[in-house]
């Protein structure tokens, strides 16, 4: 248990890389997400190269995307480290899922309600913002949430390409002193408590957010 | 040095194609196994005593709440610690069924709910037991109302199951691994695995569609 | 006393949490018997029914099936947690019950809905299991729709599959809980003339129902209970030409409005 008070601080610093990592994708991912719908929704000539995207990120493995850019990338000549080509990749990864989720979202909202706005003059940009966009983003917020857990989950694989996040440092541990039970049970529980903590979170700004809603 | 793509992708098929079926069967058995554990999950869920209904939950969000690759270190090297040595792919199956069952009980557990209570009345009046009732009333019905989310699961036991390569199971994506190391031609090789996995998780993703339609139809 | 009674209520009473719905019932069933049990919604009548068979739990007083105690043991310990779950089985083994819901198994065609019982309650071998089952079906006129699920049939259709699947395992005792309130009405009739058939070959019965020209028609003794307790008893020649009490009187009142057929 001493040994692994002097492993504490790097523990620490590689629960930080994990949440840098995992928000800063999440982040980008549900900007690249909404952008896709958006586009998709806009442009329905886009609608079929969007599907393809979501399609090849949904249907393979995380790992196998990371690898792709980390190790395939070089052969294009763009080198990227590992931390950056985790993000990258990451993003990418949780950005199809994100659209995804928008896309449903935005499918939730009742077509009469559209036809309504436009019988009445209401133009296309309007209905995105002030008639879809409540309503759908209200629906999801949950799944948002969700979305984030599954990208803090999704982080642990980089720990393959030596990503200094929680996994990759726990190994380290255990290779340093020997011992496998305390460092990985401890790597267990990091991830469950900040899954728990972000479930939290998204209820309670969920339930904020539903406030205005139920007056 | 062989000269063109498809004379590569010759080298790489096959031997992809092993790493397809060994990454199947591994999941498959998970699966199985993880629907089992899953029925037993939900049982516990059910019971009268506090104590096994909170172990249900903390179990389940245990194993929906954290990586697979963290559940797989802990359950691969947790035995060596003990002085037992478990082979990488009994520890991958077992971890990813323990895994699955977390996501199959929920699934299982709306299954479950759909049935009437009055079925259930009627089994224990017609002198069936909690055994008989289980398997012949309810499982044959929830199975029928969960297939399409089972088969979706199944596609995502596929997706993680990738990350069992660092236990030193011959899956696809370690074939791929090797490919690569042999080859020196990583975006290749491993663009080549990631359509292997997609022709994997998309011919079931249809399957389900299928069995969607046809439980529809049949039921609706 | 000529017989002994099959079944028997002695100060049968349950509640649910403050609410006493049952407030000590008294009731004997002796072979041959039919008995009907009448009453405004939220008379404890279905309660009462269910806890004949233990689908409700009763909290005072005892329920007898021919002479054994069923649900508790003699110290007053539920049997379930002395003897196990079959302790309850076996006692119940000679009832049947018809539901208002039918609570078919709709993944079973209506020839396996007949057989599980047997199969699996009685653990019959599987050809006396069928033969039983067909000759059950054709005594309630559904011989030809042997191979088709639940789903495609009507109201009354399920019903009389319900009731053939009570009537196969030979039980001393018929339970029916409302088994027409469920139907369209111009279902009813079907499934009535079945129960009345019934009646016809000395099948014993205990059933809640609404029906009251019915129950004038086939029973042999009515029982009108209220708020939980039993207000009247007797025979339905004497119960519905001069109901004795003034709640009973009220409660008939839609009926002998319509004029009460009786025989």
């Amino acid at each position: 248990m001493n040994d692994f008070l002097t492993y504490l601080p790097d523990f620490a610093h590689a629960l930080w890389t994990t949440l840098y990592i995992s928000l800063a994708a999440a982040a980008m991912g549900a900007v690249v997400g909404f952008g896709l719908n958006t586009l998709r929704l806009w442009l329905p000539l886009c609608a079929w190269p969007c599907r393809v995207y979501v399609w090849l990120i949904r249907g393979t493995p995380f790992l196998a995307q990371l690898f792709v850019f980390y190790f395939g990338l070089p052969v294009l000549g763009v080198t990227l480290d590992a931390v950056t080509a985790t993000v990258l990749a990451l993003t990418l990864y949780s950005g199809a899922y994100f659209a995804e989720l928008f896309r449903s979202a935005w499918n939730s909202v009742p077509k009469g309600q559209l036809e309504a706005a436009r019988v009445h003059g209401i133009g296309g940009a309007q209905i995105f913002w002030h008639i879809q966009a409540p309503q759908a983003l209200a629906f999801c917020l949950p799944l948002l949430g969700n979305q984030v857990i599954l990208t803090i989950k999704e982080s642990a694989v980089a720990s393959i390409i030596t990503v200094p996040e929680l996994t990759q440092t726990a190994g380290q541990i255990v290779s340093n002193t020997y011992s496998y039970v305390v460092p990985y049970t401890l790597l267990v529980l990091s991830y469950w408590l900040l899954t728990q903590a972000v479930g939290l979170g998204a209820a309670w700004l969920a339930q904020r957010a539903t406030r205005y809603q139920k007056g | 040095m062989m000269a063109t793509f498809y004379d590569r992708l010759g080298l790489y098929a096959p031997a992809l194609w092993q790493g397809a079926q060994v990454t199947l069967v591994l999941c498959l058995l998970a699966m199985a196994l993880g629907f089992v554990i899953a029925v037993l999950l939900d049982g516990l869920g059910r019971s009268s005593s506090r104590g096994w209904v909170w172990c249900s939950r903390v179990y389940v969000s245990f194993f929906r709440g954290t990586p697979l690759l963290a559940q797989l270190l802990l359950c691969f090297y947790l035995p060596s610690a003990l002085g037992v040595d478990v082979p990488g792919s009994v520890a991958a199956v077992m971890v990813l069924a323990l895994n699955t069952a977390a996501y199959q009980a929920q699934i299982l557990r709306s299954g479950f709910d759909a049935i009437a209570p009055g079925q259930l009345e009627a089994a224990a009046v017609f002198g069936l037991s909690r055994r008989q009732t289980l398997l012949q009333i309810q499982l044959p019905q929830v199975l029928r109302l969960t297939l399409p989310a089972l088969v979706s699961e199944f596609i995502d036991v596929i997706k993680v199951s990738a990350v069992i390569s660092v236990v030193a199971v011959t899956d696809l994506m370690r074939v791929g691994q090797q490919l690569v190391a042999q080859t020196y031609r990583p975006l290749e090789v491993y663009l080549v695995a990631a359509l292997f996995y997609l022709a994997l998780t998309s011919i079931l993703a249809l399957i389900g569609r299928i069995l969607e339609k046809r439980w529809q139809e049949r039921h609706g | 006393m000529s017989s002994p009674a099959i079944i028997e209520l002695r100060r049968v009473g349950k509640s649910y949490g403050s609410h006493r719905v049952l407030k000590g019932i008294d009731l004997r069933v002796q072979a041959g018997e039919i008995v009907a049990l009448i009453g405004p919604s939220g008379s404890g009548k279905t309660t009462a029914l269910r806890c004949m068979n233990f689908l409700e739990r009763y909290d005072e007083g005892e329920v007898w099936i021919n002479g054994q105690l069923l649900g508790y043991s003699g110290s007053g310990r539920r049997a379930e947690d002395q003897d196990g779950p079959g302790a309850i089985a076996e006692v119940r083994k000679p009832l049947a019950m018809v539901f208002q819901q039918f609570n078919l198994w709709p993944h079973m065609t209506v020839l396996e809905n007949v057989m599980a019982p047997l199969l699996l309650g009685k653990r019959l071998k599987r050809d006396e299991a069928r033969r039983i089952a067909e000759q059950t079906l054709a005594r309630v006129g559904m011989a030809a729709k042997a191979d088709a699920y639940p789903a495609r049939l009507s109201g009354g259709q399920q019903q009389r599959v319900g009731i053939a699947r009570a009537l196969a395992v030979e039980p001393q005792l018929l339970l029916l809980d409302e088994p027409t309130s469920a139907l369209d009405p111009e279902l009813v009739e079907e499934v009535l003339n079945v129960i009345q058939g019934l009646a016809r070959d000395g099948m014993t019965m205990v059933m809640v129902t609404h029906e009251m020209s019915f129950a004038a028609k086939v029973s042999s003794q009515v029982v009108f209970m209220e708020a939980g307790e039993v207000i009247e008893r007797g025979a339905p020649a004497q119960l519905f030409r001069q109901p004795a009490t003034e709640r009973l009187q009220q409660f008939l009142k839609p009926w002998m409005q319509r004029g009460l057929e009786m025989h």
